[in-house]
């Protein structure tokens, strides 16, 4: 899978992840505080901020993997700087990151549109989900508080993820530090 | 025999079964058995400081409170006597059982991952992932650029809060500086996306180039890795046969 990758792609890759495990910790601990009081619907709408990472990658070097990876990674990275959620927590990015690896696969790599990076906010949402029913034991709970839940956390990944990745890296092109990475070459591309 | 030496990567994956199995186990027995059983385990074969161990463990009380009262009151419609009503929700004996079932649930979760997290050297299971688990280097040593980055990054912060204090930005309480937080992500982004920049084509200058390498730090399998997977396997094979019974 890296075998197009060039270096500085996998290290730009690696960096974000390191980045957004710090914001994704920040967050855990914001959601946790809140779980306590109002039970697990605390973390869902703000889910979307814990697949940010794979949008913005993606969105950057445009190659095969690259929304998975850096889940992963960012999942990884959160694990030993401190998340008590543990191993667990790898496996929680591996899943996210292939829900939003997804949408971009059915893309066949080629668009990076709104509607494409939703697409994948809304794709991870789904898988994250399905994990949190299993793990969570959601069986226990009546079908339409599953629901609401559900509902928050799919909007959460298409405004928080999808909008809020697409803002944030537009906002770096503009500072010009993506010079050299797809993203650059192929808006030039485009005209 | 100390679970700081075990292999990471098998100790990754023991824990991650044990987390795996115990999703599928609807009674309160079993969780409270690995609870208990995993702490037995972590006092004998580890040498942990718990007091750090108690600080991690408060946010899941938390969450673990939250999970017990969501299942009460939220609760799937559930056959069995009437225990008490919450909320003009009946609770039933089915429903008490379920949440007490999730909410130790989320306890045993999270000794495991502490008993993973508290004896796992970072670097230690990135080198494991390399030589057991056929990690990409290429991947792995990114990851330890990630690592070094963390005291660049604070740096970069510091200088970035001083150059905005200087345009008079007001940041004299630490709320003010963490409310300046969001202004500064773009620019520490930027930053970090040069600086990523530059350590690859030093890598590269430095004749790195993504292919397997021999390494100083040799993580070994042993017998002692295996002695000690099978013993926490086994604790969840009686905690499942407590449960069933």
């Amino acid at each position: 899978m890296l075998n197009s990758w060039k270096l500085k792609e996998i290290v730009l890759l690696s960096i974000l992840s390191v980045v957004f495990a710090v914001v994704y910790l920040a967050f855990v601990h914001v959601g946790n505080l809140w779980a306590g009081l109002i039970g697990p619907i605390a973390y869902e709408w703000i889910f979307g901020i814990w697949f940010i990472v794979s949008i913005i990658t993606a969105y950057i070097i445009r190659k095969p993997g690259a929304a998975f990876l850096s889940e992963v990674l960012a999942a990884s990275i959160e694990m030993m700087i401190g998340n008590a959620i543990g191993p667990r927590i790898i496996l929680v990015g591996i899943i996210q990151g292939l829900g939003a690896e997804a949408a971009f696969a059915l893309t066949g790599y080629k668009r990076y549109d709104l509607w494409v990076l939703m697409l994948a906010g809304f794709g991870a949402a789904v898988t994250s989900f399905a994990y949190t029913y299993v793990m969570g034991g959601l069986s226990a709970l009546s079908p339409t508080y599953v629901a609401l839940m559900f509902a928050l956390r799919a909007t959460s990944g298409m405004l928080i993820a999808g909008i809020g990745g697409k803002i944030l890296s537009d906002l770096l092109l503009r500072t010009g530090a993506l010079e050299g990475y797809a993203v650059t070459r192929q808006r030039k591309a485009h005209g | 025999m100390t679970f700081h030496e075990m292999n990471p990567t098998i100790k990754f994956l023991t824990v991650t079964c044990l987390m795996f199995g115990l999703a599928f186990m609807y009674n309160p027995w079993t969780p409270l058995v690995v609870f208990f059983g995993t702490l037995v385990l972590q006092f004998i074969f580890s040498d942990v400081s718990w007091k750090r161990w108690g600080l991690f463990m408060i946010p899941f009380l938390l969450t673990a409170l939250g999970t017990l009262w969501t299942t009460l009151v939220f609760g799937r419609e559930a056959s069995g006597q009437v225990v008490f009503s919450l909320f003009g929700n009946d609770v039933t004996e089915e429903n008490v059982l379920w949440a007490a079932t999730l909410s130790l649930r989320v306890l045993a979760f999270t000794v495991l991952s502490l008993l993973f997290t508290l004896t796992t050297d970072p670097k230690r299971f990135v080198y494991s992932l390399m030589q057991q688990a056929r990690l990409s280097p290429n991947i792995a040593y990114s990851v330890f650029v990630g690592f070094r980055f963390f005291p660049i990054l604070k740096i970069e912060l510091m200088q970035l809060y001083e150059t905005h204090a200087l345009r008079g930005v007001r940041l004299d309480t630490r709320i003010d500086h963490v409310r300046h937080i969001p202004k500064l992500l773009i620019p520490l982004l930027a930053g970090a996306i040069r600086q990523a920049e530059r350590i690859a084509f030093s890598m590269e200058a430095r004749g790195f180039t993504g292919e397997h390498r021999s390494t100083y730090e040799v993580i070994p399998v042993t017998r002692n890795d295996f002695l000690l997977a099978s013993l926490l396997f086994t604790l969840f094979g009686v905690s499942v046969w407590i449960g069933v019974r």
